[in-house]
């Protein structure tokens, strides 16, 4: 008999898809960085290569107060591969002051407590060396 | 589209939906042109066009749709491929629509084949390798299951209106020779109730099955079809389509999808309003998509879809005949093919085929599809296909 080896939490592949660099270097300082769009002032999740509002390509990161909303939930029973090991496990869309909403998970904080309204602030997991990952509690 | 009939669905073909059969997409694929030819009687000569949907065991091959044409033998003059998930057929259609009246080609097979049970999907990359699998949130389920909460805040969610939808397709799933034989047991309002959570509030009778299937039809323009004596047509006139509905309104409803501009567009051009609709074959990967187009489209008021599913007759001898087939629910969804599952059982109801579930004077449908998951957001395509006897 041999046991099924179950595959690893997946960890962030920055710079892939676009340049992400100084979030995961800000994640590393417990900084939440966005990105704002200079022509309108708004601010946009997740990071683009450009601005979702103008398609211009003039953006800047800014930092996040780290305080928001749940917008909604769920509690994730049947878990994405690498997640076994901590199934079940509470996913939100939290909306941030900044006008935009997040993925993340919830800590903290018993599926029974989490209602749609309910305020948060951000937290910090650390998943590897490497890489800090934003998160959420009850604020 | 519109009314003017130039355009008609004049065949179609579908595999049974097997669950891990380990028949590749060509293999699946070569049995719909088969039937189709059968069905016609053409030479597969006379299809010079092709339109194919991406896939989930086939889309890491960026020929796939040529190398399909080449399996079946097909030399075509418009070869076109729609990445649009469950959507992709019927924007194939019409797609398909717009390149006969051009003159690029004059008879499309327009066809979805999956086995995306059997063989390893594509990855789907992107934002998610950094923002989403970290999380550990599952797509689709974990995006419905945030979706299903947020509709239910907002307008309230009487389960008792999922359940019913849940056993309508599924008594009409046992009524159909192609729906997976793991599917074909019945099913009661309690089963579904009391089925596991796959992620709060979705269970596991709210989602479909992956499996492996083919479907796909035969267009051409009214004028060739006569030309070729054709005896059997539909016709499709109205079609709307939106991708990455107000992508850029990052706090936008998430329970509001392209089907509020797609679905009245669709009628607009139809000439048609919800009430005329004699069939509605929505597409159905969790089952309260179904009660969102209800409401979106405009067969009731927003946020009153239960009751309006409560006081509605979906059985193929209802009021309003519901994915008559079983729907993707029921029948099996035959992987990134699932946008064609039951636009086949339109089709084959408007010619009158559809055995022990036929519905009687079948003589319009409303068919839908739903494609991609985005960040966020609710889906990232909505369309909405008309068609008419």
């Amino acid at each position: 008999m041999t046991e099924k080896k179950l595959p690893p939490r997946p960890l962030p592949r920055p710079d892939i898809y676009a340049k992400t660099r100084p979030f995961w270097d800000a994640a590393n300082e417990g900084r939440l960085l966005l990105q704002r769009c200079k022509d309108t002032g708004k601010c946009q999740w997740f990071p683009r290569s450009g601005s979702v509002y103008t398609g211009k390509r003039n953006i800047e990161w800014v930092e996040s107060s780290g305080r928001g909303t749940v917008y909604s939930w769920t509690l994730s029973v049947a878990p994405w591969p690498g997640h076994e090991s901590r199934a079940p496990y509470l996913c939100a869309y939290v909306e941030l002051e900044e006008g935009v909403r997040i993925l993340a998970n919830l800590f903290n904080v018993e599926p029974e407590g989490v209602r749609i309204g309910m305020p948060v602030k951000l937290m910090w997991e650390r998943l590897s060396d490497e890489f800090n990952y934003p998160a959420f509690e009850p604020a | 589209m519109g009314k003017k009939k130039d355009i008609a669905i004049v065949g179609y073909g579908e595999t049974p939906v097997v669950l891990r059969g380990g028949r590749s997409s060509y293999e699946l694929a070569a049995d719909v042109l088969d039937q189709i030819l059968a069905a016609t009687g053409l030479e597969k000569s006379e299809i010079d066009g092709i339109a194919v949907s991406e896939t989930m065991s086939e889309t890491s091959n960026p020929f796939w749709a040529v190398f399909l044409a080449e399996h079946l033998g097909l030399q075509t003059q418009w070869t076109q491929v729609n990445g649009l998930g469950g959507a992709s057929t019927i924007a194939g259609i019409a797609r398909a629509a717009a390149a006969i009246r051009d003159g690029q080609c004059r008879t499309v097979l327009v066809i979805a084949s999956d086995a995306q049970s059997s063989y390893p999907p594509a990855e789907q990359g992107g934002q998610r390798w950094e923002f989403q699998y970290p999380v550990g949130l599952r797509g689709p389920t974990g995006v419905f299951g945030m979706l299903m909460h947020r509709y239910e805040h907002q307008h309230g969610l009487d389960y008792g209106a999922l359940a019913k939808l849940a056993v309508t397709q599924r008594n009409h799933a046992l009524l159909n020779p192609n729906a997976s034989a793991k599917l074909k047991t019945p099913l009661t309002e309690q089963d579904y109730l009391s089925s596991k959570f796959v992620s709060t509030p979705l269970r596991v009778l709210d989602s479909v099955m992956v499996c492996d299937g083919a479907n796909g039809v035969l267009v051409t323009s009214a004028e060739n079809a006569a030309r070729l004596g054709l005896k059997k047509a539909v016709y499709p006139v109205g079609y709307g389509e939106v991708s990455n509905y107000k992508v850029d309104d990052l706090t936008a409803d998430i329970t509001e999808s392209g089907f509020t501009l797609a679905g009245p567009k669709a009628l607009a051009q139809a000439g048609m309003s919800a009430r005329d609709v004699r069939m509605f074959h929505p597409y159905d990967d969790f089952l309260i998509a179904i009660l969102l187009q209800l409401e979106q489209i405009g067969f009731c008021e927003r946020g009153k879809g239960s009751r309006f599913i409560l006081d509605t007759d979906f059985s193929y001898r209802g009021d309003l005949p519901l994915n008559t087939g079983g729907g993707q629910i029921s029948a099996g969804q035959p992987g990134l093919a699932g946008g064609g599952l039951n636009l086949v059982e339109a089709v084959r109801q408007m010619f009158g085929e559809a055995g022990e579930r036929q519905v009687e004077d079948p003589r319009n449908a409303m068919v839908t599809g739903i494609g991609v998951i985005p960040f966020g957001k609710n889906w990232s395509v909505s369309n909405v296909l008309i068609l008419e006897q």
